[in-house]
């Protein structure tokens, strides 16, 4: 017969086997939703907690990440929600058309391959900061597909949307994101522009 | 039953859901024909197959080793919490 503390203890060993290996992946997420180091290191904390108070409930064999990933997003809009005196912060799909239209025309095929190039030399310092820039709907759709590899139907579910605005999000946050980057690598001299402007 | 060919246009808008694997197969493979066949839809697919390594790579930074340690030291001490009347499980 096994006791109470016997299995505290297995329990915490499968969570600890499953769920502590995505710390990396929660704490990069969690540190593009919060302003300091310490808030995105509380935010994967509290996700933590909540995600072994629950673990009964995870279905083994789905994706547990894509779980992890709903309950920290939850957490994180219930903080957000409790601060939420100020509103200063990006309102819903305020990706505006300026700032996706750009994409299109910077894309002549002369200039791409010095676009890839410039991408690919991008200082990480500069992709956060655009990443950071981009309405916190947009970006956290961007990071669920793009870092942590979650379905449309996933993120969806997480988000609380459907599958086809996921990505037409994901779509409008890639655009306008390489219209920041792309802006920032002009300054930097690579020719990104049909006509090298 | 023939699909329509993807063509430039079609091949542009779908190239995120390419990306993701969110195509069906047939389309999936009609894509990668176009691709390999089409060097302005190329060369848009590789700046978004770059621009997703670059975002992958800018996120992963480092972890502090010591974070997956204070959260197990919660959780046991939590648990232990659980001895002194507080509704936790």
């Amino acid at each position: 017969m096994s006791s109470k503390s016997e299995r505290d203890s297995q329990k915490i060993r499968e969570f600890e086997e499953q769920a502590l290996p995505l710390t990396p992946l929660l704490l990069a997420m969690a540190r593009r939703s919060t302003k300091t180091e310490e808030d995105a290191q509380d935010l994967v904390q509290e996700t933590y907690m909540k995600a072994f108070r629950s673990w009964a409930q995870f279905e083994q064999g789905t994706n547990l990440k894509a779980w992890m990933v709903r309950i920290m997003h939850n957490t994180n809009m219930n903080i957000v929600e409790k601060a939420k005196k100020d509103k200063s912060s990006g309102s819903i799909d305020a990706l505006e058309d300026w700032q996706v239209g750009a994409a299109e025309s910077l894309t002549s095929r002369a200039s791409r391959s010095a676009e890839a190039e410039a991408l690919d030399n991008m200082p990480t310092e500069t992709v956060l900061k655009a990443l950071d820039s981009l309405p916190a709907e947009f970006r956290e759709v961007l990071l669920q597909a793009v870092v942590v590899g979650l379905s449309y139907k996933e993120i969806a579910a997480n988000m609380g949307d459907n599958p086809i605005t996921v990505g037409t999000r994901l779509t409008r946050a890639k655009k306008a994101l390489r219209v920041a980057l792309a802006d920032y690598a002009r300054s930097e001299g690579y020719q990104v522009d049909e006509d090298g402007k | 039953m023939t699909l329509p060919e993807f063509d430039c246009a079609e091949t542009k808008r779908h190239v995120h859901d390419y990306l993701q694997q969110e195509l069906t197969a047939e389309e999936n493979d009609q894509i990668t024909a176009h691709l390999a066949n089409c060097d302005s839809c190329e060369s848009d697919y590789d700046i978004e197959h770059v621009l997703n390594k670059v975002i992958q790579r800018s996120c992963t930074e480092a972890t502090p080793e010591e974070l997956g340690e204070r959260i197990l030291a919660r959780i046991r001490a939590k648990l232990a919490g659980i001895d002194n009347g507080e509704e936790w499980h």
